[in-house]
């Protein structure tokens, strides 16, 4: 029992160890092919510097140190997203996409949804974040700091 | 320069403006003590209403809420043991004890004037080094700017308890992610893939709501079980002429290391209120009270965090290089409303600088009643369900990551740095830096250009000029001197940083 209970205690140690500095340097790979194909000045206009100089600088710099976490870095790989956290994730895309047809429509069916997957089993509290904020929200910005909101499902019964 | 003075204090005496000040001072208490939100995360989430604000009023908020919300960290830290912001962390360690034992009012009363005499300490030493030190920069040039620049980015080493080298890494992240946009030496466009609206770069505010909000929301869905317990408080006492007695020395000790840490570029409250403990606990006569229920604790705690508010303040006014996570978003309020914080706010804009200080000295003035008499209603906010506290905070931070330019690219810009934010947090990289490296990127880029154009495209002459020397051998001691003091010393600081 002891010996179970030791290996669940000890720190994850998983390919994030490795994927991570791996993952910014393929990153700052890509970065940098970006940059070399930025258009150039001629030397009579140029400035001091080209305009990739000083992303490749900050690249290269962000490179060295990846190498270094990748060889140096000890520090135990974070446990595994819970399942709270991937539907979070999946809520967030879905209201990304649902804003596409309506911000706030995207707003109250992700405020409404989100209370409901963390455990809120109040109607009057899931009602107030999902439907009451919003449309207080929204109405304070367009009518108090005059924001017009992108025109959608909901918001053209108010913009006509 | 007296003028000024005046001046800025006469802006004050606008009715509207002290309404506001009030509000925003309740509402940064409010921030202070809801679980999960802190001094950086209010003002970022703040920052796109006071848009359409005239300069004073709009900063005055988002410094109201700063110095609001700092010390609010310490109701909660008392009375559930939970620091409202990680610079109340050390807080909790002897205000919680004394609260167990029935006497968390005298724990907070001991907690709000500890933090109203740093702060007041803290933005009159402001008030006296900001214009010192925007003189003495009045003269830099570009090398000595850039070099600047450079040790300001190379403290982020030293913030909250990542590595060095992965903060190090996500500040130079963030200043990659500057150079998105037309580049303003040759006006050419980079990495913006085409499309319009990343033709004037990655817009600050968006950013910032994203790594600090919503990358926060993902945090909290992890923290849906932490039940939080009040502790029954009576009434707020006053610290007793002996209190006094004990901990005056601890105050202003505590004081000045706040505002000295404040000072320097990116350290912030956290960092000040560890360091304020320790000492109060090395110079006390009753040591081993320390973590059990001292007064003395509470007292180095707060009046350090406290004072680095305006300590932090120092460097972002006078230099431009925000002296804590707070006042970089501060920073970028600042540029967003079209302001140029610098050597020239003195001279150009000495009236809007004095009339922040004295609004600052204000709300140090304001909180310290509301910390008496209002801590008690303020300590029930802790007990608001994050299940319904997050949400809303999605809807204001999405539609305030919209307002500011009305356009849905921001909230797809908030929501991707809030996921990508998160994803840092959990690989141990703080986002601080990144944020930081954001901001000061810009600045950095174009005064090295500068610098080769003035230098003759000869870089290593930076080198020969005594100031630009100065900062790089700063920046060399603020890199390796950590390492350097470790092989030779052991370390004494049983405290880690929390990060802010």
């Amino acid at each position: 029992m002891q010996d179970a209970a030791d290996t669940t205690d000890q720190p994850r140690r998983d390919i994030s160890r490795y994927a991570v500095p791996l993952g910014i340097i393929a990153f700052c790979a890509w970065a940098y092919w970006l940059s070399t194909q930025f258009d150039r000045v001629p030397p009579i206009l140029k400035r001091g510097m080209q305009p990739e100089d000083f992303p490749q600088l900050v690249i290269g710099l962000i490179i060295m140190l990846s190498v270094w976490l990748l060889f140096r870095d000890t520090s135990a790989a974070p446990e595994r997203l819970t399942k709270m956290v991937q539907m979070t994730m999946g809520l967030l895309i879905g209201f990304l996409l649902v804003a596409e047809i309506d911000l706030f429509l995207g707003l109250g069916l992700f405020a409404g949804s989100l209370a409901a997957l963390w455990g809120e089993r109040r109607f009057w509290a899931v009602f107030l974040v999902g439907l009451i904020t919003p449309i207080a929200v929204f109405f304070l910005f367009d009518g108090v700091f005059e924001v017009r909101f992108p025109r959608g499902l909901l918001t053209n019964l108010w913009y006509g | 320069m007296d003028a000024a003075i005046l001046n800025g204090l006469l802006a004050l005496a606008d009715p509207h403006l002290l309404m506001l000040i009030f509000v925003a001072t309740l509402g940064g208490v409010l921030v202070g003590a809801l679980p999960g939100l802190n001094a950086t995360t209010g003002v970022a989430l703040l920052l796109p209403f006071t848009i359409t604000m005239e300069p004073i009023p709009a900063i005055a908020i988002l410094t109201t809420i700063y110095c609001a919300a700092t010390f609010a960290g310490a109701i909660t830290a008392i009375l559930i043991n939970t620091p409202g912001t990680s610079a109340s962390a050390t807080t909790c360690l002897d205000g919680y004890p004394l609260a167990q034992r029935g006497e968390a009012g005298r724990a907070l009363g001991m907690a709000a004037v500890s933090s109203t005499i740093g702060g007041i300490i803290s933005v009159v030493c402001l008030m006296a080094a900001a214009p010192l030190m925007a003189r003495a920069a009045y003269n830099f040039a570009p090398p000595e700017y850039f070099a600047l620049t450079v040790f300001g980015l190379s403290m982020l080493a030293t913030i909250g308890d990542g590595s060095p080298v992965k903060n190090i890494l996500s500040g130079a992240f963030g200043v990659l992610v500057a150079t998105v946009g037309i580049d303003l030496l040759t006006s050419i466009e980079r990495f913006t893939f085409g499309m319009n609206e990343l033709s004037e770069g990655i817009p600050f505010v968006p950013v910032m709501i994203g790594v600090f909000g919503i990358s926060e929301l993902l945090v909290q869905a992890d923290n849906l079980h932490v039940e939080r317990k009040q502790v029954i408080m009576k009434a707020i006492k006053l610290p007793s002429r002996d209190d006094y007695s004990r901990v005056w020395k601890t105050i202003l000790r505590s004081s000045g290391i706040g505002t000295f840490i404040g000072i320097l570029p990116a350290e912030g409250a956290t960092v000040a209120s560890m360091i304020g403990y320790n000492e109060a606990k090395r110079w006390s006569k009753k040591p081993e009270e320390f973590g059990k229920g001292s007064l003395e604790g509470i007292a180095g705690s707060e009046a350090a965090n406290n004072s680095a508010t305006g300590g932090a303040m120092v460097p972002t006014l006078a230099l431009g290089i925000p002296g804590s996570p707070t006042a970089a978003v501060i920073l970028a309020g600042l540029m967003v409303h079209g302001l140029r914080p610098g050597p020239t706010m003195f001279t150009e804009q000495a009236d809007f600088a004095f009339a922040i200080f004295w609004s600052m000295m204000l709300v140090n003035i304001i909180f310290f009643f509301i910390g008496l008499w209002g801590a008690k209603i303020f300590a029930r906010v802790t007990l608001i369900p994050i299940q319904v506290l997050w949400p809303i905070v999605f809807i204001f931070s999405i539609v305030g990551a919209y307002a500011l330019e009305q356009s849905m690219m921001d909230v797809w810009i908030a929501i991707g740095s809030g996921i990508l934010g998160f994803f840092m947090r959990r690989h141990g990289f703080s986002v601080v830096p990144m944020a930081i490296g954001l901001i000061l990127g810009g600045m950095l880029e174009t005064r090295l250009g500068q610098s080769m154009v003035m230098l003759d495209e000869k870089w290593w002459l930076m080198l020969t000029r005594p100031l630009s020397l100065f900062f790089f051998v700063l920046t060399v001691l603020a890199l390796f001197g950590p390492t350097i003091w470790g092989r030779f010393f052991k370390q004494r600081s049983p405290l880690k940083s929390t990060g802010e």
